[in-house]
């Protein structure tokens, strides 16, 4: 599929001096789809705005692509009680940082964007989880907030609709796991971020054993934009069955790395070669590791016509993610980038389930050894072992996230392996 | 009823339960480390994998679809499950290690892991032989280990808090002690700190873990990284004989089993009871296993000028015999208790009444406030409600005082009266005090005659708690009259079984020189020429039951019920 690329004009982070701020954001339209939402309660249901949302197929953008509108269609009938959304922005994966450009340059948009899900799901009050590196995001978003209560867009009883929400930063603490939705929802309570049990799923009980929705930052951002133009217009832009605008981060051995807003669906090559201009210093292609770390990277011969939706890279191996894609060039040693990523999975395994909390540190410590020149050749079946017994085995995905890059880097690109492990003196071994 | 199916093996169930807790309920076999059915349930170890699978429905033909042999189609979840978290459905097929390779292979690769950090020191270790680790990774675990690098290393030798002590790199991060604090104790002293294999269970900075229950987390911790900080390395398992018997401390009576190596008790730890316990005991309950062992009276005493003396059993019945009959009725205080046993008081009141003289009475030992409505209460003794059952008079501390300061005789039954304050020594110091005495304590040493009696640990007794549940205890340390090869109901440890009296575990230092009250009662009744009619404990008992409130009371009942509650009607005097 091809994209129009060259002509699309960026609807998230939109080309507009100090947009952050809510006069210039208000000036360009903004709050316009939220007023007209609570002004227009007769047309604009509650469950009318999930069905245009879940009609608009927008997925969500925080890895595993789950369409946004059914998930809120999930939430249970309002029984008097309190009901949350935890708004996920603490995106700490290697090469995954598209939220912050929300943060910083578009806050607003994803501040209406959640007003209008907790309308849609009668919400009481939106926590926006921000990862603790993000310290001047942080403040960033607290201003943005500060100013939508003034403007009397959050509070109680906004513009005069009957509709009352409240909406609080949180600030992580530099834990990646928190990222994950169900410890994301145990940070939130003050407690150690360890992933819950499920069932129950949040919708039944979330924070506080109450219905909680979690979403991406960038999936709420995208809320105003389906309204605006329609869940039809919505469901045309770029890849069918993962439709709507994404933003690409883009990082790695390009000329020009970065955050692209473009339609989903975008060919891998088109993103290199065309909107990052090209590998750096001219350098040949050797891998691509498509949205963020714990996709399986693909090789340079595995990219070809492969498009940046769920489906494509499915067929090809590989998955979504976040779109933050990482590009390699041939002069990559994809034993150090493995125990790089390895060395973070360690790092920052909770420590809850036993295949994570000791697989983990299994495979780095073996690719340490293999990196290191003390490798043999059994250890790279020990690796794809070790994947095996981690794989599906615990409560949340973060050892399949450490096992996928461990088990497809290997054999993707063995011979970079075994290089390494018949260099050394028991090559014969 | 809906219907499960094990191992190919059906099963019914009714409401709502977990497939692991019905493994177990079962008698069947599932590994586990984390699961605990008195706590909350984390599913965090992964042992306890199994395969399970659903029959497909067929809502047009309302039936289960069937293959070509007639079997029903079905589903399995594409990953293996956690038992322990997974809740039984109609129809639910589950294979186990029993019939699943895949199991087998995914309890293999968890023991696999969870050996790669653990210290393989089970020969120094307080837990072997008693470790759910060991015993799964002999039953479980892979042959060896593929692991070829250095282990974690983290913080041994941590005091936790007065009474624990944690060697990080033993725990298995199972997080049971955290759970237990946070949902039975409720005080939260415990938390997981640190993350992915650095992790370990810790207080917060600068706190020390001292709840009251806290060694029930040395309990219930799968391996040996909390450790009690008084039974550290003092036995291995299979040395000591652990006997049923229950808590002296306080008025609930905790189901407890004593665990004696040579006559010492070297442990307490809870036994499971519903009725009265649950799974749990407070740490003062066990840190009273000092009581059986230290300070004991042993041969009775005389004082002789400022001393004591030993003296011979016979010369201790024949003064206190001598003691009743020369002095007037009006003049002997006689002191019941509710530390001592049913028999021991029935007893006391048996010999009163036989002899037809002096005044029966006890001071209950409550603190107010010192209860917690969990396992610890007010009254500080096992067997008030025993005594109250039995009809004894109950007296306040300021009319004792009073009474044995006017006294000729006072007779004390297994009651500290000098220590818990309820009397001076000096208003003892006109009359004859006889103390039958196990410890030798304030009462003890004010005494003019101290007859040392056996503790719970030695003797058969009934102990009645505050909520009218009537247990017993079994003998668990020989005394010097009494020999556990000979007493068929006196549990055998290994060593018991197989030592020999000249082994150099066994001494016969440890065997105190004691015997029950009862049966030091009923030699003075004897020498009176009044026999009590009570040889053994049953006798006493059998007396007992007679009263109504204690009516069809018997041993065998209390060991098979797991204690008996008693409508709590005091006997008219």
């Amino acid at each position: 599929m091809s994209v129009d690329w060259k002509s699309y004009t960026p609807q998230l982070i939109p080309n507009i001096p100090d947009l952050h701020k809510i006069s210039v954001y208000e000036a360009n339209g903004g709050y316009a789809q939220y007023r007209k939402v609570l002004a227009e309660q007769t047309t604009w249901t509650p469950e009318a705005v999930t069905t245009e949302v879940k009609n608009s197929g927008l997925r969500g953008r925080g890895g595993a692509g789950f369409n946004t509108g059914l998930k809120w269609s999930f939430m249970p009938k309002p029984d008097g009680g309190p009901r949350y959304i935890a708004a996920n922005g603490d995106e700490s994966e290697p090469g995954t940082f598209k939220d912050r450009t929300i943060f910083e340059f578009n806050p607003h948009s994803f501040i209406e964007g959640a007003l209008i899900a907790a309308y849609a799901m009668r919400i009481t009050a939106v926590y926006v989880y921000i990862r603790g590196e993000y310290r001047s995001w942080i403040r960033m978003m607290e201003a943005a907030i500060a100013d939508a209560y003034k403007a009397g867009h959050i509070g109680s009883n906004i513009h005069g609709s009957g509709f009352s929400t409240d909406m609080y930063v949180h600030s992580g603490a530099g834990a990646y796991i928190c990222g994950e939705e169900s410890s994301l929802m145990e940070s939130l309570e003050g407690k150690r971020g360890y992933p819950r049990v499920k069932p129950p799923f949040p919708a039944q009980k979330g924070l506080w054993g109450r219905p909680t929705t979690i979403n991406n930052i960038e999936s709420l951002a995208n809320v105003p934009l389906i309204l605006q133009i329609g869940a039809q217009a919505y469901a045309n832009i770029g890849a069918k069955n993962h439709p709507g605008p994404l933003l690409y981060g883009i990082s790695g051995h390009v000329n020009k790395p970065g955050v692209y807003e473009f339609p989903s669906g975008m060919s891998i090559e088109t993103l290199i070669h065309d909107v990052c201009g090209g590998m750096r210093n001219g350098k040949k292609l050797k891998a691509v590791i498509p949205g963020g770390s714990s996709t399986p990277p693909l090789r340079a011969d595995q990219i070809s016509g492969v498009t940046m939706d769920s489906d494509s890279l499915r067929t090809a191996g590989s998955m979504l993610g976040t779109a933050g894609m990482v590009v390699m060039d041939e002069d990559t040693d994809m034993v150090d980038v493995l125990w790089r990523i390895s060395h973070f999975y360690h790092h920052e395994s909770c420590g809850q389930c036993t295949p994570c909390r000791e697989g983990t540190g299994w495979l780095e410590k073996t690719l340490h050894k293999i990196k290191r020149g003390d490798g043999e050749m059994r250890d790279l079946d020990l690796l794809l072992d070790l994947c095996t017994q981690m794989e599906g085995r615990t409560i949340c995905a973060l050892a399949d996230a450490a096992a996928w890059p461990v088990r497809y880097t290997v054999t993707r690109f063995r011979e970079d392996f075994e290089a390494r492990c018949k260099s050394t003196i028991y090559a014969l071994a | 009823m809906a219907e499960i199916f094990i191992d190919n093996e059906r099963f019914e169930y009714s409401g709502n339960v977990k497939v692991l807790q019905f493994i177990l309920d079962n008698g069947l076999e599932l590994p586990f480390f984390c699961y605990h059915p008195a706590l909350s349930i984390p599913a965090n170890c992964r042992q306890c994998y199994v395969e399970a699978g659903m029959p497909v429905f067929n809502k047009e033909t309302n039936s289960y679809e069937l293959d070509a042999d007639g079997e029903r189609v079905i589903r399995w979840f594409p990953k293996l499950m956690t038992a322990c978290s997974m809740d039984a459905a109609d129809g639910m097929v589950v294979k186990t290690h029993k019939t699943s390779e895949l199991v087998r292979r995914g309890q293999k690769d968890v023991l696999e892991f969870i050996l790669i950090n653990h210290p393989l020191d089970c020969p120094i270790c307080d837990q072997a032989g008693e470790c759910p680790l060991q015993i799964q990774t002999y039953k479980y675990g892979p042959e060896g280990s593929r692991f070829e690098h250095k282990k974690v290393h983290k913080p041994k030798r941590i005091q936790l808090g007065p009474r624990v002590i944690l060697d990080a790199e033993r725990c298995i991060n199972c997080t049971r002690c955290v759970r237990f604090t946070e949902e039975i104790s409720k005080t939260n002293q415990l938390s997981i700190v640190s993350r992915g294999d650095h992790n370990y269970p810790s207080t917060a900075p600068g706190r020390e873990f001292d709840d009251p229950y806290s060694l029930n987390t040395v309990d219930i911790c799968p391996v040996g990284a909390l450790t009690a900080a008084d039974f550290r390395f003092k036995a291995r398992v299979w040395e000591m004989a652990s006997t049923p018997s229950i808590d002296i401390t306080n008025g609930k009576g905790c189901s407890v089993d004593l665990w004696t190596r040579d006559n010492l008790v070297l442990r307490i730890t809870p036994r499971f009871n519903e009725a009265v316990n649950g799974h749990w005991m407070p740490d003062a309950g066990r840190t009273a296993y000092t009581v059986h062992n230290e300070n004991r009276v042993h041969k009775p005493h005389l004082k002789v000028d400022a001393g004591h003396v030993p003296t011979s059993w016979t010369n201790a019945v024949m003064t206190l015999a001598e003691k009743f009959a020369e002095t007037r009725s009006g003049d002997i205080l006689v002191l019941g208790s509710a530390h001592a046993s049913v028999e021991d008081n029935h007893a006391l009141a048996s010999l009163l009444s036989t002899l037809g003289k002096g005044r029966l009475a006890f001071v209950p030992h409550i603190i107010d406030g010192a209860g917690d409505g969990f396992l610890l209460t007010d009254d500080q003794a096992p067997n008030t409600s025993g005594v109250r059952l039995l009809g004894i008079e109950e007296a306040s501390a300021d009319d004792i005082a009073g009474a044995a300061k006017k006294a000729k005789l006072v007779v004390i039954l297994a009651d500290d009266l000098v220590g818990r304050g309820v009397l001076k020594a000096s208003d003892l110091a006109k009359a004859y005090v006889v103390a039958l005495a196990s410890n030798l304590h304030a009462t003890a040493q004010a005494a003019d005659l101290i007859v040392p009696v056996t503790t719970a640990a030695e003797h058969i007794g009934t102990y009645v708690n505050v909520d009218g549940r009537a247990q017993r205890t079994i003998p668990a340390k020989e005394t010097a009259h009494v020999d556990r090869r000979v007493n068929l109901e006196m549990s055998m440890g290994r060593l018991d079984h197989f030592g020999t009296r000249f082994d150099n575990w066994v001494s016969d230092r440890n065997r105190v020189d004691c015997i029950p009250a009862w049966q030091y009662l009923s030699q003075v009744a004897a020498e009176a020429c009044h026999d009590l009619g009570f040889a053994d404990a049953r006798d006493v008992l059998a007396s007992v039951a007679t009263y109504p409130a204690f009516a069809g009371l018997t041993y065998e009942r209390m060991d098979a019920e797991r204690g008996v509650t008693l409508t709590m009607e005091p006997i008219p005097a």
